[in-house]
């Protein structure tokens, strides 16, 4: 699930040059509220699940993850589709669209990592491994295609050498990252012998995702805050 | 100028030395270690090949009261005819009541009829808690209740394969058998000792747990049958009746736990239950000084009485009871209580003056006297001939409590046995005094026996950790050495990468190391494995997207990996079939294998068109470059040996059995051939060693010797390995080189290629090898080793060469073949104009790297199984994988300074280069 591992942070970091190519900037209290949205619709999405349909990720993983899926997939493509790279050639409506097409193809990377480190392939899981992954889709795939797009070289920036540039791309980078790692971290208690219904694929993995996905958006909060601050600092 | 001559020369002295002397001296402290270790850690009595004769017992000084001259016999025969009905894995509140326990439970209170038998017959029949020592596995716990002994680690391996035996399939018809043949023995008369085992109460714990309906339905049909056996003895217990003077023993070899696992030392496991009771009724209970029992109501309000007895002392007390002699090796004592059911047969020859209790007392003190004498034989005879025997102090105290109560014997007691005229008064004190003796001495010997036999020797396994953690220093300060040499002479561009590298491989093998802490990441380590190997596949796809190059390859590594993952499951769900830890996992391509007509074609055909393929491949590759003509006729007898590998399996074939043949040539000759063929080739490799060729090329000489060596190999291995070998052949020539090229890519960042390999290529190469162990159907379990590949070529049992082949054959893919294929990483990355030397410092570096990392898998066992060393897994699971680890870290030692030996020259031509 490491797909996308990050490399030491702290050797990264350099303070974000604006240049026209990277998406726009936008500013902290922005990123904030991004952030704020993606961690409610979560929270909304489990809730709701909870009291409306009394199900949760543990009685019934497929139908909690499915609807967790359903509450981010409009937010996370509204919301990143307005921060899309180059606004005057591409449109809304196009942001839209890239972000809805990520879907599919993300779930079926991060399906294909998760069968390549052991995630059952039998028929009676698949409907949990098609919503883990559909999932994982909207954690890390979508917002990246609203964003940059089919530029190949801003993909391989952000998700294989972890160099995101501008707060719109610690806001897509990070989270990514801490949904993946949170998620292989995820896979450890599976195999021990506790007997706990929890243990199952992918519940345990979804918690680590959700858990390392929230991290990720706490993260990318403090750098967007860190960098802004001294910006300023150079301004001055 | 002279300086550098004489550096020259003492280089040339040295040669091949200066590269590997590290790798021996690892080899020796490694040796040392695990010895250390082992010692302490396994259990290490050692048997004795005597027997006890019933003419023995003229040595001691003990004698009998007057009128039983038998000379067949040791003690006084108290019971004519022992009827031992075992029942597998019975807990000790299966048998008491539940009053006894804080909490009624659903499987309590179901064999009734002990109960009620023991609160009727107070003084005939009992009830006790049995003490088990760990490790409560059925093979070793019926041994020890045989032969009174201790266990040792020899039985402990051989009793995980027991589960095979009977299949759980089967549990109605397990004990159907016993029952069949148990009542008819009943009424006949040419037996002395009837012993029937029921392995359903096991076997319905492993399967469903001890809260279960199965559990609760096998225990009633128990009570039914004890019902009717005991109407049976009751029924002929009159005098001159068949069962006039039985005694009839219901008991287990071991408790389980609530999951119905065993094997470990906790309380649920240990306390078993034997019930006793004896169809004669003896006069009158146990002297009180001599009764453990406490006593409660039951649901019924009918008083019962448990007592507590050690299980170590069962051999003794049915041998006294019977009069035969005791077991040579058994230090248990004679229970009195136990003892006392047979008490009912005395009264007729005693003499009017004497109580019952007196005169069962004087008979109790007779036979601990014979018991006391045969214990100390043995303890003498045991630390007369065994090299690790006990300390001697520990022999001298025990001699010294011998001697007090043989003393107080010669003197007083024995003088008041044979003197019938004097009264009581002063005997019955007397003969308690020698009995406390005699127990004084009993206990201290089955103390010492238990601290040296089945406790650990802490100071020994820290003495052998201590070592092993010096060796790990000492391979890492080799290691740093070598790496600061390499900075000093080539430019270190590229050394942050590499760095980063070698932290993720050193988080990867970190939590390996880590998750050997659980039992349950050790059963499933495959899969720990092939997880590490994926992810790390992931990380090198990662950076080859950012390199842009070698795509195709990081991405076939990673499909390798998938397949490897569905092979390991297939493992695995082999390893539970056979396996009492794993609960059922049914791997759906297993249900297709089988299905499909279709695929049992494939299966046959298959292996051998990827042996051809590997054959043609092979021819194709060796070729085109330079070989010397010997490794040309290694390569060719490879090659042959493939094609006589397919003849042997055509003809295993029923099917295609050749008219032209005999089957037997094919079934044995062929194999025996091949083994031939691969000592050949070995010889010729090694006889090519003595001529130096022109080292015109280091790295194309390197890789021919490689390729050479590993042709030889694979023949004999694939052979072994059966219908998969191909298969794992071909997968590990694709990740090897998949492997291979990735490495190739991790430090550009620089003008100048860094020479000096990371550690991650070498943990890549490591955790593959470690996922084909897996791959290949191995695991690491005692019944996890390919027993029938042993008999591949040899009809009959042999002990050294089959021994020889099930080492190759599990080991051949992931310790021999990835070792003598390292060579190959460093042959990517060499460039021709660097000299020797820094071929050779490489090639000695990436093998000690490779040896630090089975080291350090190996030292995390060694520290969790220490850890664990009362866990409740620890001898089904945690000392398996000990065993299979430490050989595999040996094995890997020696196989490295061979491969050193064969890989580097001497240094003849070193000064050209310098």
């Amino acid at each position: 699930m490491d797909r996308r591992r990050k490399r030491e942070k702290t050797t990264v970091i350099k303070p974000s040059t604006v240049d026209s190519q990277s998406a726009p900037k936008i500013s902290p209290s922005e990123t904030f509220i991004v952030a704020l949205s993606c961690v409610f619709g979560l929270g909304i999405a489990l809730y709701v699940a909870n009291s409306g349909f009394s199900i949760d990720l543990v009685t019934d993983p497929s139908r909690t993850i499915f609807f967790i899926s359903l509450v981010e997939l409009p937010i996370a493509i509204l919301l990143f589709s307005r921060y899309r790279q180059n606004p005057r050639k591409c449109t809304y409506l196009r942001a839209l669209g890239r972000g809805l097409l990520a879907v599919p193809i993300g779930a079926l990377l991060n399906c294909l990592g998760a069968i390549a480190l052991g995630a059952p392939v039998t028929f009676q899981f698949l409907p949990r491994t098609v919503n883990w992954s559909l999932m994982m889709s909207l954690f890390t795939a979508v917002p990246a295609s609203c964003v940059l797009g089919s530029s190949w070289a801003h993909w391989k920036r952000i998700f294989a050498q972890t160099r995101p540039n501008g707060s719109v791309e610690y806001l897509i980078c990070l989270p990514a990252h801490g949904a993946v790692i949170g998620g292989w971290f995820g896979a450890w208690p599976m195999p021990l012998d506790w007997e706990r219904p929890w243990q199952e694929w992918p519940i345990c993995v979804s918690y680590g995702a959700i858990g390392g996905y929230l991290v990720g958006l706490v993260a990318s909060c403090v750098f967007v805050l860190a960098c802004d601050r001294s910006q300023h600092v150079k301004q001055t | 100028m002279k300086d550098r001559e004489v550096a020259t020369r003492r280089r040339k002295v040295t040669g091949k030395w200066e590269y590997t002397w590290h790798l021996w001296a690892t080899l020796l402290l490694h040796i040392i270690a695990i010895v250390l270790f082992t010692r302490g850690f396994l259990l290490t009595r050692t048997e004795l090949p005597y027997y006890s004769n019933s003419s023995d017992v003229s040595e001691s000084q003990c004698v009998y009261s007057s009128s039983h001259n038998n000379a067949s016999s040791w003690t006084k025969p108290a019971v004519n005819r022992l009827i031992i009905i075992v029942l597998d894995a019975l807990r000790f509140d299966f048998v008491a009541p539940s009053t006894f326990f804080p909490e009624s439970k659903r499987w309590m209170d179901k064999l009734e009829v002990l109960k009620d038998v023991v609160s009727k017959n107070p003084t005939s029949a009992r009830i006790f808690k049995a003490i088990a020592d760990p490790p409560t596995t059925s093979l070793q716990r019926l041994k020890g209740l045989t032969t009174g002994g201790l266990p040792t680690f020899v039985d402990v391996g051989n009793s995980f394969g027991a589960p095979a035996i009977v299949e759980d399939n089967f549990l109605n018809q397990v004990d159907n058998g016993c029952i069949e043949h148990l009542f008819p023995s009943l009424y006949e008369d040419d037996w002395d000792v009837l012993i029937s085992h029921f392995l359903g109460v096991d076997h319905a714990g492993h399967i469903f747990g001890v809260d279960s309906t199965p559990m609760i339905e096998k225990l009633e049909q128990y009570n039914s049958i004890l019902e009717k056996v005991i109407e049976v003895l009751e029924k002929e217990s009159g005098p001159g009746s068949l069962h006039e003077n039985t005694l009839l023993v219901v008991m287990g070899d071991h408790g389980q736990t609530l999951n119905g696992d065993h094997g470990g030392g906790g309380a649920e496991e240990v306390e078993t239950a034997i019930f006793a009771m004896s169809v004669k009724k003896p006069p009158s209970s146990v002297p009180v000084e001599y009764d453990t029992s406490s006593c409660q109501l039951d649901l019924d309000g009918k008083n019962v009485c448990v007592s507590t007895m050690q299980q170590l002392d069962f051999a003794a007390t049915m041998s006294a009871l019977l009069g035969i002699p005791f077991p040579y090796g058994s230090i248990g004592q004679v229970n009195p209580e136990l003892y006392a059911l047979g008490a009912g047969s005395w009264n007729s020859d005693a003499s009017q003056e004497l109580s019952e209790s007196d005169i069962w007392m004087q008979n109790y003190a007779n036979t601990l006297c014979i018991n006391s004498w045969q214990v100390k034989r043995y303890i003498d005879a045991y630390s007369a001939s065994s090299a690790v025997g006990f300390s001697s102090d520990d022999l001298s105290q025990v001699a010294s409590v011998y001697a007090q109560a043989e003393t107080q014997w010669l003197c007083s007691t024995k003088k008041l046995l044979l003197d019938k005229n004097k009264g009581t008064d002063a005997l019955v004190p007397a003969l308690k005094k020698q009995i406390e003796a005699y127990f004084n001495f009993l206990r201290t010997v089955a103390e010492l026996a238990r601290s040296k036999w089945t406790e650990f020797d802490l100071y020994m396994m820290g003495t052998g950790i201590a070592i092993m953690s010096i060796s790990l220093i000492f391979q890492v300060l080799v290691i740093l050495r070598a790496n600061s040499q390499d900075g000093a002479t080539l430019a270190s561009s590229g050394y942050g990468w590499i760095f980063s590298a070698s932290t993720f491989a050193f988080f990867l093998l970190g939590m390996r190391a880590v998750s050997f802490l659980s039992n349950s990441f050790i059963l499933e380590e495959g899969k720990v494995a092939i997880f590490l190997l994926s992810t790390s596949g992931i990380v090198a796809l990662r950076k080859s997207v950012v390199k842009g190059e070698l795509l195709k390859e990081s991405v076939g590594f990673l499909l390798l990996c998938t397949f490897c993952r569905f092979g390991i499951e297939i493992g695995l769900s082999k390893q539970s079939a056979t396996s009492a830890f794993m609960k059922e996992y049914t791997s759906w391509i297993l249900n297709i294998a089988s299905d499909l007509p279709v695929w049992n074609h494939a299966a046959e055909v298959v292996p051998i068109l990827v042996l051809i393929l590997l054959a043609f491949w092979l021819y194709k590759a060796t070729s085109g470059i330079f070989f010397g003509w010997t490794r040309k006729i290694v390569i060719l007898c490879t090659i042959l040996t493939y094609i006589l590998i397919i003849v042997h399996w055509i003809t295993e074939n029923n099917r295609y059995v050749l008219a032209f043949m005999p089957e037997s040539i094919g079934r044995t000759y062929i194999p025996r051939i091949i083994y031939a063929i691969l000592l050949g080739q070995l010889l010729l490799l090694a006889f090519a060693q003595l001529f130096k060729g022109n080292c015109s090329d280091c790295k194309t000489n390197l890789v021919a010797k490689t390729t050479a060596m590993l042709a030889a190999w694979s023949s004999t291995i694939i052979l072994l390995s059966g219908k998969q070998g191909p298969a794992v052949a071909f997968a590990s020539i694709i990740g090897g080189y998949c492997i291979m090229r990735l490495c190739d890519i991790e430090d550009e960042n620089g003008p100048k290629r860094s020479l000096s390999i990371g550690p991650f290529p070498v943990m890549q190469w490591n955790l593959f090898a470690t996922c084909l162990f897996f791959c290949s159907g191995h695991w690491c379990a005692f019944d996890g080793l390919h027993y029938g590949a042993a008999f591949i070529g040899f009809e009959e049992f042999m002990l050294i060469p089959q021994a020889i082949i099930l080492t190759l054959d599990t080991y051949g893919f992931s310790i021999i073949l990835p070792i003598f294929g390292l060579p190959f990483l460093v042959a990517t990355k060499y460039k021709a104009d660097l000299g020797k030397h820094v071929l050779f410092r490489q090639l000695s570096q990436i093998y000690t790297t490779y040896g630090l990392i089975t080291a350090i898998m190996t030292m995390f066992t060694i520290f969790c199984v220490t850890l664990h060393r009362r866990h409740l897994m620890v001898w089904g699971l945690f000392a398996p994988k000990f065993v299979f680890d430490v050989f595999g870290l040996i094995l890997t030692d020696i196989l490295i300074c061979l491969a050193s030996l064969y890989y580097f020259d001497q240094g003849k031509d070193d000064h050209h280069h310098n």
